[in-house]
């Protein structure tokens, strides 16, 4: 396990270094002086030119360049937005628990209700609740996302008026963020409104968690329903009604834990998908999360932003498909059969 | 005392080309305490029958028949609630590919303890009393490294162990009828004569009645004391083992006989081995009548017609023209 381990963290190691060179390659095609483009000072004085040109090595040549850029960025130093003048790590940091907060939450949502489902449509010998969740499942799955996210808040948010359609929260409410997770501060506050400003949150919630849950949830279910209908043909859960135990029991402890495995796999498949959805998403609702800030910091032409965005959005990808994939070792002893037949 | 009687049991499957008969009329009747074999060529509706008895039949099923008792309890008028109770605690079954009978995500030792009859005493004490259970099963049945077996998972221990586990999993309940479908398909010798008197000594300490579903005769004829054989889901000839291999009545177990191939006297090189001609029937084109018909050496014009199993002297048989003089009056229709 040791030496699988390692070698999953050198596959991390080694993409990171890929990404690393590709973003380096990109900032040499901005159409903007090299010096802003790394550092994001606009009209530097002579002073600074000398000053970035020390740090990112740019009177050295490509290798040395791209070894001070990649010492540069892995000390934290992301330089400064080109629009606001703030540190580029600074704010990406502000921003990065609301995306994470509502990526957890679609997820969340996907899994609750989506292996219940699943199993539910693999279970029934009812045709009609067969068919409806299939057709459900293939509609959700060929919905486009933006559509959806608008159609909701329209409906929701402005003829019936349910729901708040943009932002984490609304403005009335002052919540100290220790965290950044909105759900989790305000929970904690101190303040005398503590209770009414979780439930603002949580109505904030709804409407992007929804659209953004919509797609892996159809994922969950079929996925589920193929690897439990595979299963429930299987040997050992023949041998497991043989020996008397209940459905209940068959299904949650012998079939379940076997369908499960495919639906973490394919999770892991998702993710790519997921993130740039994530973005879609939050533009849609006004999120204040990396998502919206990357693309306003696309059409703002702010280059550090965009490669800050870049730099952590598929950083966070790969960090969390390596994640999935070793939860998958770990928790599938059959995955490990292929490890200690290769070893 | 019988322990099982099935009588005039019909499997209907249900399959695109319509409604296959797969098995036919079948009867069987088991004693309290026996090893019987059930044997069969592969495609006979043996373990379309083993599953029948048990209550694990597959979705496209219909199943008819005049009587399935069990130790004196109709197993036709259960429902299916009923019949799940009675799965393990009366009767048992184990599979003929052991590794793949158990859960390959759940170590070997919690699965046995699941299996592990409940026991009574405090809620505290119970976890160890069935963890002590398992491992005291695991020592009857011949497994000597409790520990090393159970914290394994199925797919690391060879198919001889397994089928110890699922042995051990399936009479730790004490069921009065074990049903042994192929258990040593796959093994090699040794192994196969260990489950064999594994099973043996099960039903001698336990009593435990036993039906041993296999294709190998010779295997069978050394263990049971009482055989059936079944042809293309038709019961060919039942009887005691003994006067069964003396002297055949049926045709089929004549030719069965016959085809053991004979290992003290030199056969020649290149030699062809005596077969019945022909194959076994596909299920979408069964004969009618008696279903060995096309391939049976005395085969004649009645043999469209479906012989009744005929009873003599404890044996059956069901043919209208079997090696015997003694002719079927009785027409017990069976």
């Amino acid at each position: 396990m040791g030496k699988y381990l390692l070698r999953r963290l050198n596959l991390f190691v080694a993409t990171s270094l890929v990404l690393a060179g590709v973003l380096f390659y990109t900032t040499g095609l901005f159409p903007v002086d090299r010096i802003t483009a790394l550092s994001g000072i606009v009209s530097p004085s002579p002073a600074q030119v000398e000053q970035v040109t020390e740090l990112y090595a740019l009177n050295k040549n490509t290798p040395l360049q791209f070894s001070a850029f990649l010492q540069q960025r892995l000390s934290g130093d992301l330089g400064i937005s080109i629009t606001s003048q703030q540190s580029v790590s600074q704010e990406l940091m502000a921003r990065l628990p609301a995306t994470l907060e509502l990526a957890n939450v679609a997820a969340l949502l996907a899994l609750v209700f989506g292996v219940p489902i699943g199993i539910l449509a693999s279970l029934t010998q009812h045709r009609l609740t067969q068919h409806a969740i299939m057709a459900m499942t293939l509609t959700g799955y060929s919905i486009p996302v933006f559509w959806l996210g608008l159609t909701l808040s329209l409906w929701f948010g402005v003829h019936l008026g349910w729901l708040p359609i943009s932002g984490q929260i609304n403005l009335l409410y002052e919540i100290e963020p220790v965290t950044g997770f909105i759900l989790f501060d305000t929970w904690v506050s101190d303040s005398e409104y503590r209770m009414a400003a979780f439930l603002d949150a949580l109505q904030h919630m709804i409407l992007p968690s929804i659209t953004l849950a919509v797609l892996p949830f159809t994922v969950v279910v079929r996925i589920t329903r193929s690897a439990m209908l595979n299963i429930m043909n299987q040997t050992f859960i023949r041998a497991a009604e043989a020996r008397g135990l209940s459905t209940a029991k068959i299904v949650l402890r012998h079939a379940l834990p076997n369908a499960l495995i495919p639906v973490l796999k394919h999770l892991g498949i998702m993710l790519g998908p997921f993130a740039s959805y994530s973005i879609i998403v939050e533009v849609i609702f006004s999120w204040p999360g990396v998502g919206s800030w990357l693309v306003s910091g696309i059409y703002q032409r702010d280059y550090t932003v965009i490669q800050g965005g870049i730099l952590v959005v598929a950083l966070l990808i790969m960090l969390s498909s390596i994640l999935i994939e070793i939860v998958h070792t770990a928790t599938n002893p059959i995955s490990r059969k292929e490890l200690y037949a290769s070893n | 005392m019988q322990l099982l009687d099935i009588r005039n049991l019909t499997i209907e499957l249900d399959t695109p080309q319509g409604k296959v008969k797969a098995l036919d009329r079948v009867s069987l009747t088991i004693q309290d305490g026996e090893i019987h074999g059930l044997v069969g060529e592969s495609g006979s509706g043996r373990s379309l029958l083993a599953r029948a008895i048990l209550g694990i039949p597959g979705s496209n099923w219909t199943i008819k028949a005049d009587r399935m008792m069990l130790n004196g309890r109709n197993l036709l008028e259960m429902n299916s609630q009923e019949r799940r109770s009675i799965m393990g605690s009366e009767m048992a079954m184990i599979f003929q590919d052991p590794s793949s009978s158990l859960d390959p995500v759940i170590s070997v030792g919690s699965q046995l303890i699941e299996a592990m009859p409940a026991s009574t005493g405090f809620w505290w004490s119970r976890g160890k009393k069935r963890k002590r259970a398992a491992e005291k099963w695991l020592h009857k049945v011949g497994i000597k490294d409790h520990k090393k077996i159970m914290a394994s998972f199925p797919w690391e221990l060879s198919e001889g162990e397994c089928q110890k586990v699922m042995i051990a999993m399936a009479v730790a309940n004490s069921p009065k009828l074990l049903i042994a479908d192929e258990p040593t398909a796959s093994m090699e010798t040794s192994t196969q004569a260990q489950i064999f008197r594994l099973l043996s000594q099960l039903n001698q300490l336990h009593g435990v009645s036993i039906l041993l579903i296999s294709h190998e005769l010779e295997t069978v004829s050394q263990w049971c004391e009482r055989l059936t054989v079944l042809y293309a889901g038709q019961v060919m000839e039942a009887g005691p083992t003994q006067q069964l291999i003396a002297k055949p009545f049926h045709p089929y177990t004549k030719a069965l006989l016959g085809h053991i191939p004979d290992y003290t006297e030199t056969t020649q090189q290149k030699s062809i081995l005596p077969t019945l001609p022909g194959s076994a029937p596909a299920l979408q084109h069964l004969p009618i009548g008696c279903r060995l018909g096309p391939r049976c050496p005395e085969a004649k014009k009645t043999c469209v017609k479906q012989p009744i199993l005929c009873r003599k002297k404890g044996r059956h048989f069901a043919c209208h023209f079997p090696y015997t003089n003694e002719t079927c009056h009785d027409s017990t229709i069976a």
